[in-house]
């Protein structure tokens, strides 16, 4: 029994102590973004909603909020087909260098994400198409790309093969044995990559910081400048906004596939 | 058109049966279409048609790296600062000649293996108890508490993070209250070790998961029924069977400590930069594509070998494990 007791003491302290790493920050910038005074300090001054008042009057944020839902949404629908017909490749056909063409699509993980960044700077200037908005998107699908294929690999491996035998079987022909059968099973590895690709983008900083200017800056960008320089309240405000749509996900993705889908063996 | 009610839903009847294999026409054409530009004799290629868009996307990231690579063998002409045209080795001389970087880089791998070395202790007992827990509630919660930050992104949570450690902050807004003058803990090398940590913890938890559902709770009891305790039980048991998932979350975490930029830049106040920013500096502060280059190669190289190295060991000692019963 007390085998027990100090188990459980020592494994919940180590959690709590995680618990309250990964939560903090969030709750502080929940809170601050409420002050009524011109700095961010402790205790604070008072609760106002004038942050989020004058952040609405910003053009420029709204803007570079504009500009980030753009990018975000041209890497999704990009990594839709792309991840989803690559996973159902590397699962169901045979190839010829397996091995190399796994550690190939690996390549924007194992790259790291400074070099990348400013490599596609490099190739995006010479092909004169830097500081154009869309290949943005395409580069933040490109370095998250891995993601998707893993998320829709998993539920392909749940999937029985012999399903769509049995299709095949029973006179459907190969697409609508594509789109009634393996597309169904696989939603929900298709539905978890195309939310984590579009709050990935949505949250991309770095390759981001090399491929936007003045012109195109999206707001992760914004955000970590205007940090450099003086930090007040209404980049709270801004915070709280990111916030909330990291709710959405989790709860988007918890109603359509369950949270407990990152809690399976393989 | 007046049509009796029994005609009129005849009709209607008629219609839709009229309008269902429509879908199944569309469907028809589709099947023909793709017969006819795909003969059943190219069906054996099906798979690398599939695969190509994604082979095509990461091709664009293979010419950037092929640019990066002939970058790094230009030398900077100071005088029209343009690289020269002729091949030379001379920026790999220039990162092994100023100390700098050699000392920059070992307080990123240093960084890089205090950070590993946490988050595993703290990302095991969080998948442990997070695949273990009995409550539906719990095990939903530390969820959400896993991917909240997971899915707020770097650069707002090290926002966070300046409000909390800053000068006006929460910690010495506490402290003051029992009249302890503020402290300085931001930018310093701790702070930036504590942020990449709590940066890396959700992915860590995420990759050892598999690794501990995958592990029954009868071996666990048959450990305890042994006469083992529970530390034993961890000690043996359990970490050796989840040593897959635990190697390939190290080296996640790892590399991705190693060639971090934000939190270095924003927690570290300039002092304490890591090897991604010196790259940053050579491209765009000394304007030195050619230095910049040379520095991204080094850190690719350097990466790989480490990383090539942990798999290396990982698997030997898995095989004299094996082989040693």
């Amino acid at each position: 029994m007390k085998n027990a007791f100090s188990k459980k003491l020592v494994l919940w302290s180590l959690v709590w102590f995680s618990v309250i790493t990964l939560s903090l920050p969030t709750i502080i910038v929940v809170g601050a973004s409420f002050t009524a005074g011109d700095i961010i300090q402790f205790p604070p001054e008072g609760f106002s909603l004038r942050w989020y008042q004058k952040l609405w009057e910003l053009e420029g944020f709204k803007q570079a909020l504009g500009r980030t839902v753009y990018v975000s949404v041209i890497c999704t629908l990009l990594a839709l087909p792309v991840g989803t017909l690559a996973a159902i490749a590397l699962a169901r056909y045979r190839f010829c260098f397996a091995n190399l063409i796994q550690v190939y699509l690996m390549l924007p993980f194992t790259i790291p994400l400074v070099v990348s960044g400013i490599s596609m700077m490099i190739f995006f200037g010479e092909i004169r198409i830097l500081g154009k908005l869309w290949p943005v998107g395409v580069a933040l699908c490109l370095i998250n790309i891995p993601f998707m294929i893993w998320s829709v690999t998993a539920s392909i491996n749940a999937l029985d093969p012999e399903l769509e035998n049995a299709s095949y079987n029973c006179g459907a022909p190969p697409v609508q044995t594509f789109f009634s059968v393996t597309l169904p099973s696989v939603m929900p590895g298709i539905i978890t990559g195309a939310l984590l690709m579009f709050i990935l983008a949505f949250n991309e900083f770095l390759v981001s910081l090399f491929l936007t200017d003045s012109r195109t800056v999206t707001l992760p960008v914004q955000i970590y400048n205007s940090i450099r320089s003086v930090i007040t309240p209404d980049l709270a405000a801004v915070s709280v906004l990111y916030i909330i749509i990291a709710l959405v996900a989790i709860w988007l993705l918890d109603r359509l596939v369950g949270l407990e889908i990152f809690l399976r063996s393989k | 058109m007046l049509l009796p009610g029994a005609t009129r839903r005849e009709f209607m009847k008629r219609e839709q049966e009229n309008r269902l294999p429509l879908s199944w026409k569309l469907l028809d054409g589709m099947e023909r279409v793709v017969a006819f530009v795909w003969p059943s004799r190219f069906r054996h290629a099906v798979g690398w048609w599939f695969l190509l868009p994604a082979l095509a996307l990461v091709g664009i990231l293979l010419i950037g790296l092929g640019y990066m690579v002939q970058y790094s063998l230009h030398e900077l002409d100071i005088s029209t600062y343009r690289l020269r045209a002729d091949y030379s080795l001379a920026n790999f001389a220039t990162f092994l000649e100023r100390p700098v970087y050699m000392r920059v880089l070992v307080r990123t791998l240093l960084a890089s293996v205090i950070v590993t070395g946490v988050t595993m202790v703290l990302a095991f007992p969080y998948a442990y108890q997070l695949v273990r827990v009995r409550s539906a509630a719990m095990r939903k919660f530390l969820l959400i508490a896993l991917f909240l930050p997971f899915f707020i992104g770097q650069v707002v949570r090290a926002y966070g993070w300046l409000i909390i450690l800053g000068r006006e902050g929460l910690v010495n807004g506490i402290l003051g209250q029992f009249g302890i003058a503020p402290l300085n803990l931001l930018f310093n090398y701790p702070s930036v070790v504590f942020g990449l940590i709590q940066y890396m913890l959700p992915f860590a938890v995420l990759l050892i998961i598999p690794a501990v559902a995958a592990i029954s709770e009868d071996v666990e009891l048959a450990s305890e029924g042994l006469g083992a305790n529970w530390w034993a039980t961890f000690r043996h048991v359990l970490l050796p069977m989840a040593r897959p998932g635990l190697v390939g979350a190290g080296i996640v975490v790892f590399t991705l400590t190693m060639t971090d930029f934000a939190m270095p830049e924003i927690m570290g106040g300039g002092k304490n930069d890591f090897f991604a920013s010196a790259i940053y500096d050579g491209f765009f502060q000394l304007s030195n594509p050619g230095l910049g280059a040379a520095l991204s190669i080094i850190l690719v190289v350097v990466g790989s070998v480490i990383v090539s190295g942990a798999f290396f060991l990982a698997g030997a000692a898995s095989l004299k494990a094996r082989g040693g019963g």
